[in-house]
Order: structure tokens, then C-alpha cells, then sequence
């Protein structure tokens, strides 16, 4: 048995200290778990969705649980990157682990100043590109479905920003590697896989779709073999590491991501369920190294496909 | 957290009360509520929302309607078992100042968390009020205080509860209810007509209970949203826009 594992990452410039990150949208800014876990345990988290100006979000309801998952229509309701920047990262200041900004807009031009707008904070120290939303300009078609918009949405905010690029991709498309490949094409550090899976739940009682956005997207122990599928075909057709997210609920799910060929990972939905389920998998990956006598995590990436 | 189940029993039409071992590690105040998660494992998948019926020093007591899968299985607990509990949560009914009079209005399930907060009221602030529930038949009752209103007539005044209470509402009279979200937006009509106050529990689908999926939120009147679990999950009426509701 190994004395010890190496649990560290590396993503372009960045030394992450484990694998184990949160998703976007199930942590809010992080400090509010404060109490449940400590922080400095983790690699590192992604903030909730940061818009240019506060957004409201949709109308309720906006959840509804699925067998095993959950839908959601938030409709990114965020305090906007100012007071972010202002009022929830100063209660982060103690904290080592990465700060990731997960950034949206409605116009590539929202990215750029979102990204511009965060590049003087040194305490984030990446940005991830949600490219799961609405595209005004192209008649409200999702950035994320069409490999053009994507590479210039990449190359637009590469050019504005020194830190690494993420660009998150959403499943609702034909083939998730051609827009793997777009995002690399526009120069992405690295891409995450993957946002939620639309789906639909109507209440029979009201004849209606539950959801007041109609719609919702997917996400939880319910999504995992769809997003560990995704991963393994992306890492076949890009070089740039990837973060694979979708249903991460133990260790086990965890290592099959990596094993497929995530570098990293992120952790969504299973934090409602149980605070300090980051904690969890970050010892099983640990033990799970250790038990097979693997010396370093980055060994098991990819590993699914050697064989 | 994970506490034992001192006992798991009916205790009217399809209701329930579960008393858990308090570890008197914390305090808790009317009206917060604790996220239980069901099962050991992830199905179902999202912890439920359950008032505090009660708060000793032994057991923190929840009382529970099966309405659904998650309740159902909660209905199978025994003494002995362990369920894992994440709260106390959320924002209660707050301090109550002495001057107005005082009523609870309950329906349903809903009477649950109107349960810890007149012992409260009686036991740490000598505060008295007048308690009234309703409920759709007598054998759904599970409070043995205060006067009652079935829909049926089958106990109690015949009808809704806040037909029976509303002609004793007025502009001195503080009002704190929990129930059904119908009942409640018939109750915020009748105080805004008579302009007395109300402070309301709602209720709101819930997947963090700890403020962080912006699932919960109800629209307030300044054209915002506020998370019930957080902000809440008992709120001022003035600040709901019940239209919305
Ligand atoms: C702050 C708060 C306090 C509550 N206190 C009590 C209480 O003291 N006693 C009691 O019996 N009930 C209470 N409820 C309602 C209780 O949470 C639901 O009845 C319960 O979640 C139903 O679960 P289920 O699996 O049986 O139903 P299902 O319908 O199978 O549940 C499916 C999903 O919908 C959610 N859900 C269903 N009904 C409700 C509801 N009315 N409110 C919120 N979420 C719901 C469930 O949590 C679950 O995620 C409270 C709700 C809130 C928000
Ligand atoms: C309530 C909720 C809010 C979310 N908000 C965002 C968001 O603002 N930006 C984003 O890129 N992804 C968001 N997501 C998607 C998650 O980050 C993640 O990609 C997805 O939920 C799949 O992972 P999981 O199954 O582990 O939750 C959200 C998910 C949930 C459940
Ligand atoms: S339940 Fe998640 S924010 Fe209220």
C-alpha cells in the first residue's frame, strides 16, 4: 500500500489541492455552507451564475423533484458581479481553495464585461463560461448548441481575461464533442460537462406543466451515467483537461468520472442532500487510491479508456 | 446530524407524531423547521421540510400528514431508528410583543408549528391568546386546545376557520397562522380589510433549506423574491404578493 496519494491537479496555471469541486448553482457563494463543512477541504468551488447587472430569476415554482434527480428553473436569479465582488467575496477572504465565476449573458458583449470586470480580482482564479443560455442576438438560441458561436464566445472572453477559461457545456445537443472542440478552437483552458438535461415534469392535478418556466433542467444521481457517457466521448477528441459534473453523489460516481477522462470534477445537487457529501468523496477517492495502491489521481484519469 | 426516533405514532387521520432525541445542542424557535432526510440512502432524493411541533429537553417533535412518498416511508420509522436532520432552520414567528391580542390560526397541518409556539407563548413570555383550527373532519384533529372548525360540521363550528374567527379581527389584534396556501390568502385579505396584523408560515418546495438553490422563494410585494427557507419561512403578510400565490 502506498503511504500516501497525491490528490493534487493541475489545470493550466492553477495547482488545485484535490479534484473535488462544487457546481455552480448548488452553492451559492459558498460562505452560506460555512457552518456544514470546512471549506479549506475542498479544491476549490464555483460560484452561483454572475450576470452584469442582479437578476431576478423566474417565477415560482421553481423545483420539482424526479426519481433519483430534480428539475430546475431558476432562471439564474444572481446579485450581479458588483456585489459579488463586493459584499460575498470579502466573506471568502480566509478560505484557500480556488473561487470559480461562473459567468452568463444574454450578448457576447455581457461576457466581456463580465470578464473584464473580474479580472482585477485576484481571488478568482478562473472563469467558467456558461454557454447554456439564450443567445438575444440569434433569436434566443442556446450559445452552447451551435460550434461557431462558441468558438467566438471563447476567443471573445480569452482575449479579456489573463485567468484560465472554462467553458461548460450543456448536454441538449447533437454531438457534446463538436462543441467540446469549438470551445478549444476559441482557446478554452479547459471545458465542464455538463450542465443540466431540459426535461419537463405536469402535474395532472392542474393539467400543466408544474414548472412556471414550463420547462427545467435535469440534475442529479438520475443524470450521472449520461454525463460520465459525455465525458468519455469528449476526451477521445480534445487535448485541454476536462471537468466532468452530472449526478456526482459518492466516490463512486466520482472515480468513474475521472476514469473516463475528467480531471476534475464538480458537485451539484448531492450538496442539498447531505452538506458535507464533498468531504465524503474527496476520502473515498483518497481510500480507493490507496486500496489499489495508485499513486497519483491524475493517474485514473482517462484510465476507462485503455482498456 | 443524526438523532433516534423515541416514537413514530398515529395520531389522527393519516397524521403522525414523530418524537426525536433532542441532543440539547441548540435552541430552536416556533416556526423554524428541520430538513429530514428519509432514507439512508438517496431515494428519495431531497430532504423534507417539517415545522417544530414541539421543543423539550427530551424530544423535538414533528407531526406530519402522509401525503406522498417521502411521509410515507417516514410513517415506517420505529423507536430506535436514526434519522439524519439538518436546521434548525429558517426564520420563526420571532418575538412577540405584549399589547395586541393575540390569535393562532391554523389549518390542517399547519397547526403543527402553532402547537410549539403557544406552549412558548404561555410558558416563556405569559403572553395569552386565543387559538382556533380547522380542519375537513373531526377525525382529522390532532389538537387538544383552542376552539375547532371542521369543513363537514362534524365537529366544532361548521365551515372554514377563517369564516369563524373573522368577525372578531380587528386593528389591535396580531394574528400568527399557518395552513393551507388557499386559507392563508383568505386569511391576508380579511386582515388587510381589517387592518390587523399577521405574521404567516408558508410553504415552499424546498431542495436546500439552507439558502443556497434559490428554489424556494415566494414574490414579495416590492417585486422581488425572498427565499422561504431563509428570509422565511414565516413572513409579515404585508411583505407576500398573495396574487402571485
Ligand atoms: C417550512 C415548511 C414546513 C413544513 N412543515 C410541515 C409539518 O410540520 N408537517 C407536515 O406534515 N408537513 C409540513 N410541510 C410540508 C411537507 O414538507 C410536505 O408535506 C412533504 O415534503 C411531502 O413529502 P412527500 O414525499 O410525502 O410528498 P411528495 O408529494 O411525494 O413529495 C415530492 C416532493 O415535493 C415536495 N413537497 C410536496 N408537498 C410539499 C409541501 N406541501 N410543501 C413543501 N414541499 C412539498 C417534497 O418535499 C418532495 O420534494 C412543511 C413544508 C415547509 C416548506
Ligand atoms: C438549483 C440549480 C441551479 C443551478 N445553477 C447553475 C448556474 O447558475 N450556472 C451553471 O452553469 N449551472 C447551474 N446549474 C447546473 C449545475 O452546476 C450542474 O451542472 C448540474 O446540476 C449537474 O450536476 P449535478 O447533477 O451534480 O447537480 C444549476 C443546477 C441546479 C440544480
Ligand atoms: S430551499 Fe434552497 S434556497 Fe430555499
Amino acid at each position: 500500500m502506498a503511504s500516501s496519494v497525491n490528490l493534487t491537479v493541475k489545470l493550466g496555471s492553477l495547482i488545485f489541492k484535490n479534484p473535488v469541486l462544487t457546481a455552480s448553482g448548488t452553492f451559492g457563494y459558498a460562505s452560506e455552507y460555512k457552518n456544514y463543512m470546512d471549506l479549506n477541504a475542498l479544491g476549490g468551488f464555483v460560484v452561483k451564475g454572475l450576470s452584469v447587472n442582479p437578476k431576478k430569476g423566474n417565477k415560482p415554482p421553481r423545483i420539482v423533484e424526479t426519481p433519483c434527480g430534480m428539475l430546475n428553473a431558476i432562471g439564474l436569479q444572481n446579485v450581479g458581479v458588483d456585489k459579488f465582488i463586493k459584499e460575498k467575496l470579502p466573506l471568502l477572504e480566509d478560505v484557500d481553495a480556488h473561487i470559480i465565476a461562473n459567468i452568463y449573458g444574454t450578448k457576447a458583449e455581457e461576457f466581456i464585461k463580465l470578464a473584464e470586470r473580474l479580472e482585477g480580482v485576484g481571488r478568482v482564479s478562473a472563469l467558467e463560461v456558461n454557454v447554456s443560455c439564450p443567445n438575444v442576438s440569434k433569436g434566443g438560441a442556446l450559445f452552447g448548441k451551435n460550434p461557431n458561436e462558441v468558438v467566438k464566445l471563447a476567443s471573445s472572453v480569452k482575449k479579456h481575461t489573463s485567468k484560465p477559461v472554462i467553458v461548460k457545456l450543456t448536454p441538449n445537443v447533437d454531438d457534446i464533442a463538436v462543441i467540446a472542440k469549438a470551445a478549444c478552437d476559441g482557446g478554452a483552458d479547459a471545458v465542464s460537462l455538463i450542465n443540466t438535461i431540459t426535461g419537463m415534469v405536469i402535474d395532472t392535478k392542474t393539467k400543466k406543466p408544474f414548472l412556471a418556466n414550463k420547462t427545467g433542467g435535469l440534475s442529479g444521481p438520475a443524470v450521472y451515467p449520461v454525463g460520465v457517457r459525455m465525458v468519455y466521448e469528449v476526451y477521445e477528441k480534445i487535448k485541454v483537461p476536462i471537468i466532468g459534473v452530472g449526478g456526482i453523489y459518492n466516490s463512486d460516481v466520482a472515480l468513474q468520472y475521472l476514469m473516463a477522462g475528467a480531471a476534475l470534477i464538480e458537485i451539484g445537487t448531492a450538496n442539498f442532500t447531505k452538506p458535507d457529501v464533498t468531504i465524503e468523496i474527496i476520502k473515498g477517492i483518497k481510500e480507493f487510491l490507496k486500496v489499489e495502491n495508485i499513486k497519483s489521481v491524475g493517474d485514473i484519469v482517462g484510465i476507462a479508456h485503455s482498456v | 446530524m443524526k438523532l433516534e426516533v423515541c416514537e413514530n405514532k398515529r395520531i389522527a387521520k393519516n397524521t403522525f407524531s414523530l418524537k426525536i432525541d433532542n441532543p440539547a445542542l441548540f435552541d430552536a424557535s416556533p416556526g423554524q423547521f428541520f430538513m429530514v432526510k428519509i432514507n439512508d440512502f438517496d431515494y428519495p432524493l431531497l430532504r423534507r421540510p417539517f415545522s417544530i411541533a414541539d421543543f423539550s429537553d427530551r424530544y423535538i417533535e414533528i407531526i406530519y400528514k402522509v401525503v406522498g412518498e417521502g411521509t410515507k416511508i417516514l410513517a415506517g420509522k420505529q423507536k430506535g431508528d436514526f434519522l439524519d436532520l439538518l436546521g434548525p432552520l429558517g426564520n420563526g414567528f420571532g418575538d412577540i410583543k405584549k399589547g395586541k391580542k393575540i390569535f393562532l390560526v391554523g389549518g390542517g397541518i399547519g397547526a403543527a408549528p402553532l402547537i410549539y409556539l403557544s406552549n412558548t407563548l404561555k410558558s416563556m413570555y405569559g403572553i395569552s391568546y386565543e387559538a382556533y383550527f380547522g380542519f375537513n373532519t373531526k377525525d382529522e384533529i390532532y389538537v387538544d386546545f383552542g376552539k375547532t372548525a371542521t369543513m363537514d360540521g362534524s365537529s366544532g363550528y361548521a365551515g372554514n376557520v377563517v369564516d369563524m374567527i373573522e368577525s372578531q379581527l380587528d386593528e389591535n389584534c396580531l394574528v400568527l397562522a399557518c395552513g393551507p396556501t388557499l386559507m392563508l390568502k383568505r386569511l391576508a385579505y380579511v386582515c388587510y380589510q381589517k387592518k390587523c396584523s399577521m405574521k404567516v408560515s408558508l410553504e415552499s418546495r424546498m431542495a436546500c433549506g439552507i439558502g443556497v438553490c434559490l428554489g424556494c422563494v415566494v414574490e414579495t410585494t416590492d417585486k422581488d423574491f425572498k427565499r422561504v427557507c431563509v428570509e422565511g419561512p414565516v413572513f409579515d403578510y404585508r411583505e407576500i404578493e398573495w396574487q402571485a400565490l
